[in-house]
């Protein structure tokens, strides 16, 4: 009886180690000491030179349908690699039914996008923005031809793609682009916000009002960190060290359509993967880092500012009076057993919006290595 | 022309491997729209895309045994697994369609007296959930293939009228692991065609889009299309059409879609 399970247990720890490499020690990640670096697939190790042709195509609109748009359109530096907008428009107009998510510190994402348990690498996730057309949003039309075009016509491409690859004959290709564009999203990495400075032993560097937030925030009354938790500030993380990935996605109350517990039918969550009724309105807790620049907040970008996400948070649930997506989430039947409201004062909120703030790394909304490298 | 001159090829191969599999396959595919030929410059109800994938076809012998049809494997459109049927020329409605068509299958069996037809449109598991930028062709057609739900779309098919239309992405979904380490899928949604009356190098499979969309207001302009999310309520009517319970993602009945002609 015993046995079959850890026969399972290892048969699946055997299928991961094939697929991600456990330290990749050739790259220099620029971490806190004590954080355990992410982990790279092993058919994608770092190199210097994969890292940079990634950054050139992560801000090159060739890679869109009609060269107006590049991943950086929707992920932009100083937004913490997001967009500033509730919901996404694509290259030829089509509005996304979700919000741009931040890119900082993805490659400890053991899942990601908001609400997809399929994937795992940004190898395959950078596939659907650049040639899916439900909805189109980069609209890369025959992409294998024109992304091969691309590498072999620009001297610049041509000379960092054969450094990035040198074990190809021909590294031409879409599968290199999305590689050296994973390579470089992996670096982006963010470490140095206050917060990091007060674990790092600077007792000041939260101030007193951000401090008192941070109780809040880590108190049993309030319960964020049950899905916000951890270095990463998400229950969805991994990293070289971990023995399983860890995956969380959350029933908010956001909404209650019809009294069911429905959510938009354009964004019923991770009830649109599996088809199973419980996952109705579930979609991943994202990293709280850098969160004070990524407004407006959830999925769709519905909910306008930070103390109004606390306040649904204070409910139990939002409450929707009336439209079309009226309801009151509090009562959804698929809500998450941690939303189950509490009272805060005017000050507390206030504290704990300080915390929050004290979330944001500066350095890494500037950081040179990560910006647009066509601007001179 | 065309098909005598596979027909050769394919005797000089079966005769170098002292096999029976001399028997030329060709099936040729057409789209319809109530009885008549329909593409993507129609008038009144327009072709506005149409392309799936055909495998496991087999020719049942008037003993009613299935006998497999091997596909020749020398074109960019078929390998040995599977058939990408493309119906869709990229003009008119077909706005998100590719010049290039294909409208037959072309393979070989073994000799026999044949009355009936049999296909799935799918690709198989075992190639379902592979990596689509290292695929053989015709397996490596990005707008057949579905990133996030990893796996490919099965049949594409869309028509469009001159106030709406509808269009539809059949493939498997709910699928169990991560891109790459697909276990399984609950949803499977391949569509299984017997066609009992078709006499092989006379008849065509004639694809009629009047029949999928027929439970389906197309003037509805708040009506969804379909891309085989399991809650997705538009997807019941036309995956009915194709013989599946959209419910359950498996066949549960005889589709009503493709026809000998």
């Amino acid at each position: 009886m015993r046995k079959t399970p850890i026969l399972l247990a290892a048969v699946a720890a055997a299928a991961l180690a094939a697929i991600w490499v456990s330290r990749d020690t050739s790259w220099d990640w620029q971490l806190p000491p004590d954080l355990p670096p992410p982990q790279v697939p092993a058919d994608n190790p770092m190199n210097a030179a994969k890292v940079e042709l990634g950054r050139w195509l992560f801000y090159d609109v060739r890679l869109s349908g009609n060269r107006t748009m590049a991943c950086a359109s929707c992920h932009i530096q100083a937004l913490a690699f997001t967009d500033g907008v509730a919901r996404s428009t694509g290259s030829t107009g089509e509005v996304h039914p979700r919000s741009s998510m931040s890119l900082v510190n993805v490659a400890y994402a053991s899942r990601l996008t908001w609400a997809n348990p399929l994937l795992d690498r940004l190898e395959d996730q950078a596939l659907t923005p650049l040639l899916g057309d439900r909805p189109v949003e980069m609209g890369l039309k025959d992409g294998e031809r024109r992304v091969a075009e691309l590498l072999r016509s620009v001297p610049n491409y041509s000379e960092l793609v054969r450094r990035a690859f040198p074990q190809d004959a021909d590294p031409h290709s879409l599968l290199n682009a999305v590689r050296a564009i994973a390579a470089f999203v992996r670096t982006i990495n963010s470490f140095e916000a206050p917060y990091d400075r007060y674990l790092a032993g600077e007792a000041d560097a939260l101030g007193a009002a951000a401090e008192r937030g941070m109780e809040l925030f880590f108190s049993e009354r309030l319960e964020c960190f049950h899905c916000h938790g951890g270095f990463n500030f998400t229950d969805s993380t991994t990293h070289v060290n971990s023995t399983v990935a860890s995956v969380g996605y959350h029933n908010t109350g956001l909404y209650n359509l019809d009294e069911s517990g429905a959510y938009p039918p354009d964004n019923t969550g991770l009830f649109d993967m599996t088809g199973e009724r419980r996952d109705m309105g579930r979609f991943k807790a994202p990293s709280l880092r850098n969160i004070a620049v990524t407004a407006p907040y959830m999925h769709d970008g519905s909910v306008a500012t930070l103390e109004e996400a606390i306040r649904n948070y204070e409910r139990g649930g939002r409450l929707i009076d009336e439209g079309e997506y009226a309801g009151d989430g509090r009562l959804s039947p698929f809500k998450s057993e941690f939303v189950t409201g509490f009272e805060l004062t005017d000050e507390e909120r206030a504290d704990l919006v300080a915390f929050l703030h004290s979330l944001t790394d500066e350095s890494v909304l500037r950081d040179p290595q990560y910006s647009n490298p066509f601007v001179r | 022309m065309f098909l005598r001159r596979t027909a050769t090829l394919f005797v000089a191969l079966a005769c170098a491997s002292c096999s029976p599999w001399d028997y030329p396959v060709n099936i040729p595919f057409a789209a319809t729209w109530q009885g008549s030929a329909i593409d993507c410059n129609s008038d009144g109800a327009a072709l506005s895309d149409l392309r799936f994938y055909v495998s496991n076809v087999q020719l049942i012998d008037d003993q009613g045994q299935a006998h497999d049809v091997r596909f020749a494997t020398e074109m960019d459109w078929q390998n040995d697994a599977v058939a990408l049927i493309d119906l869709e020329d990229g003009s008119g409605a077909c706005q998100n369609g590719t010049s290039g068509t294909s409208d037959h299958v072309l393979g070989v069996a073994t000799a026999r007296a044949y009355r009936g037809l049999r296909f799935t449109v799918g690709v198989p598991f075992r190639l379902n959930h592979e990596n689509p930028l290292t695929a053989k062709p015709p397996l490596d057609d990005p707008d057949m293939h579905w990133h996030w739900r990893s796996g490919y779309k099965f049949l594409r098919a869309g028509v469009r009228t001159a106030t709406d239309g509808f269009w539809m992405h059949a493939g498997s979904a709910g699928c169990d692991g991560t891109v790459g380490n697909i276990a399984a899928c609950r949803f499977p949604n391949r569509i299984e065609v017997y066609l009992p009356d078709f006499e092989v190098g006379v008849d065509t499979v004639n694809v009629d889009l009047s029949a999928l969309v027929a439970d389906i207001d197309l003037d509805d302009d708040a009506r969804s299309d379909c891309s085989s999310g399991p809650p997705e309520a538009a997807c019941v009517a036309p995956f009915a059409a194709l013989g599946i319970e959209f419910a359950s993602g498996k066949q549960n009945g005889a589709q009503r879609v493709f026809s000998a002609e």
